[in-house]
């Protein structure tokens, strides 16, 4: 075990900061999946039961020996009380088919995501002209079957389990990094219109799914901005999969995912809100590009598909990278082999400073405990080759 | 090349549309249409590979390509089987719904030449080996984008080995997280995250299995 001098608030500010650590921070993106299985329930009675949902989380967190931070502080969303809020919500879980409530996903089957157009072409005229709270709210009984009243009195209820849950961290000395979570427009309208007709509207009418971003993008900003001054936590998750080079050239990329991804992170830098880029799938040629988002202010959140290695060498002196232990390692490899990975990361991403070693993505649902606590382990005993 | 595999190869949407239209009326055999749409994907999976096009030509170019063949397809009659390179059978496995790469996957072997038995999402082990009997497809294609479809895919490979089918049948997985270690944990033959990457496998096995 390394001889701590920090806390686990010091030790994650100072990797923020590219300041130096006295070890890697560890910070799995943990929501209630895995810990519900561990401990017995299924993972559909931890998703509908919240507060034995996560209390899971925290027996995992107690059963490991703790970890430095809570990427977003449990499984609950923050959100402002408006029926906007609400129905954008309501898309987003429209999506998925949830276990214990879909007979085709399994009670404990992680939920689903399945890809089907709930925004239509047209819809893109109408986001132009009312803007997506308008939309929204005029296109509600589309998205969801529930009255104005319900929506607003159910985000109320989800931001203050949000706040619950990050004052139980508070209690730890754990500092939860993420008060708000959005999507940037081309993730939104990508999921919304599903991958294979957003690809068609981008080449068939890019012009007017420019306009409709162009719309949509300060209202996000508004929203996330608003959402963490409820929570009080000064972070915002920004979550990015759709706009990288896995997907697109960059020819794409630069008009309709980065100068939105960089509005986004200066409007949160110049509220003082760090920005948590959770970038799922390979954004390995996109990442010379963050250079130009603020210094210090934003995480480069990788879920191993990237290459980590030249997200280091490429933004060492700019910003703080977390990764990228991948799901398939934590799920049927061995204790040996995620030491062995994480040890790596510790020596090449860790050195001096600017890494937290976590989850490539969320710790899935069959992760082995003995595979997620040598993850933990690891950062606790493995100092970084000098 | 021909003008037809130019406008599928550049993209274009009305180009391609109009000259399908056109050779059908000017009484072009559907099949010659058909090679010319193919050999315009060709082209795509060409540049896809210099790096020069990216997943979302590959889409565009599918979608491209499905539009013509709704028009030519249902002309082809028994030229169609004459002139397939081969048969796959592909689903996304038990306890997993998502279909959007194995789509995309399906998609691109038509174009390529492939039948393609598509099962649909959450395919149980029995219903692939069923399939691979009734038709005596020589490929297996399974795809998963979450941990859990590794057993799944796992226990496919053992149900078609039980079946008796595994010397006769190649095995190809795919998904966001697969991996060497995945490929070997499921007793697959191949792996790929990368869709172009999988016809390819599967031409090469078509290559090895005549």
């Amino acid at each position: 075990m390394i001889q701590e001098t920090m806390t686990p608030r010091e030790r994650v500010e100072a990797a923020i900061k590219l300041e130096p650590y006295d070890r890697v921070p560890v910070a799995p993106l943990m929501d209630v999946m895995f810990p519900s299985r561990h401990k017995g329930m299924t993972v559909a009675h931890g998703l509908s039961h919240w507060r034995e949902g996560f209390q899971a989380i925290v027996d995992i967190f107690e059963k490991v020996g703790g970890w430095d931070a809570m990427i977003l502080p449990g499984y609950s969303l923050a959100l402002t009380p408006s029926v906007g809020s609400g129905v954008t919500v309501s898309l987003g879980s429209g999506r998925y088919r949830f276990p214990g409530q879909d007979s085709a996903v399994a009670v404990d089957s992680q939920p689903q995501y399945e890809e089907r157009e709930l925004l239509t072409v047209e819809d893109y005229d109408e986001i132009i002209k009312l803007g997506w709270s308008g939309f929204a709210e005029k296109n509600r009984e589309r998205f969801t079957p529930f009255s104005p009243e319900a929506i607003i009195s159910w985000t109320e209820r989800q931001t203050a389990h949000y706040i619950k849950e990050k004052q139980t961290w508070d209690t730890k000395g754990i500092p939860s990094l993420c008060g708000a979570i959005v999507e940037s427009p081309l993730m939104f309208f990508s999921t919304k219109r599903s991958l294979i007709s957003f690809t068609m509207d981008l080449h068939r009418v890019p012009d007017k799914v420019q306009v409709a971003m162009d719309i949509v993008v300060d209202e996000f900003i508004a929203e996330a901005i608003a959402a963490t001054r409820l929570t009080a936590i000064p972070g915002v998750m920004l979550v990015l999969e759709r706009g990288g080079g896995f997907y697109y050239p960059l020819k794409i990329f630069e008009r309709f995912e980065f100068p939105y991804m960089k509005k986004m992170v200066e409007a949160f830098a110049a509220e003082g809100l760090l920005t948590v880029m959770h970038f799922d799938q390979d954004w390995t040629v996109n990442l010379p590009y963050l250079k130009e988002l603020p210094k210090k202010m934003c995480v480069c959140e990788l879920d191993s598909t990237t290459d980590i290695f030249k997200a280091k060498e490429l933004l060492k002196d700019h910003m703080c990278i977390m990764g990228d232990v991948p799901a398939s390692l934590t799920s049927i490899g061995t204790p040996e082999e995620v030491e062995a990975y994480c040890k790596k990361l510790i020596d090449v991403v860790g050195k001096d400073t600017g890494f937290i070693l976590s989850s490539g993505c969320t710790v899935p649902a069959d992760a082995k405990f003995e595979n997620f606590k040598a993850m933990i382990d690891t950062a606790k005993n493995h100092l970084p080759i000098r | 090349m021909s003008e037809l595999a130019d406008a599928l190869a550049d993209l274009d949407e009305d180009k391609v549309r109009s000259l399908v239209r056109g050779r059908i009326d000017a009484g072009v055999a559907p099949m010659s249409i058909v090679d010319e749409c193919r050999k315009g994907m060709d082209i795509v999976g060409e540049r896809y590979k210099s790096k020069e096009y990216f997943l979302s030509e590959l889409i565009v170019s599918g979608e491209i390509f499905k539009e013509a063949m709704a028009v030519v397809e249902p002309m082809l009659g028994f030229d169609k089987q004459a002139k397939q390179i081969g048969r796959m059978v592909l689903g996304t496995v038990k306890g997993d719904i998502h279909n959007i790469g194995k789509d995309i996957v399906a998609t691109l072997m038509k174009a390529a030449g492939f039948e393609v038995y598509d099962l649909g999402i959450d395919v149980a082990p029995g219903k692939f080996v069923e399939k691979l009997t009734e038709t005596g497809a020589p490929i297996l294609g399974m795809s998963g984008l979450l941990t859990p479809s590794f057993g799944s895919m796992k226990e496919t490979v053992e149900a078609v080995q039980a079946a008796g089918l595994r010397d006769k049948v190649k095995v190809v997985i795919g998904g966001g997280i697969v991996t060497e270690q995945v490929r070997k944990y499921v007793g697959a033959d191949a792996f790929t995250d990368d869709a172009a990457e999988g016809v390819e496998i599967c031409r090469r096995f078509a290559v090895e299995l005549k």
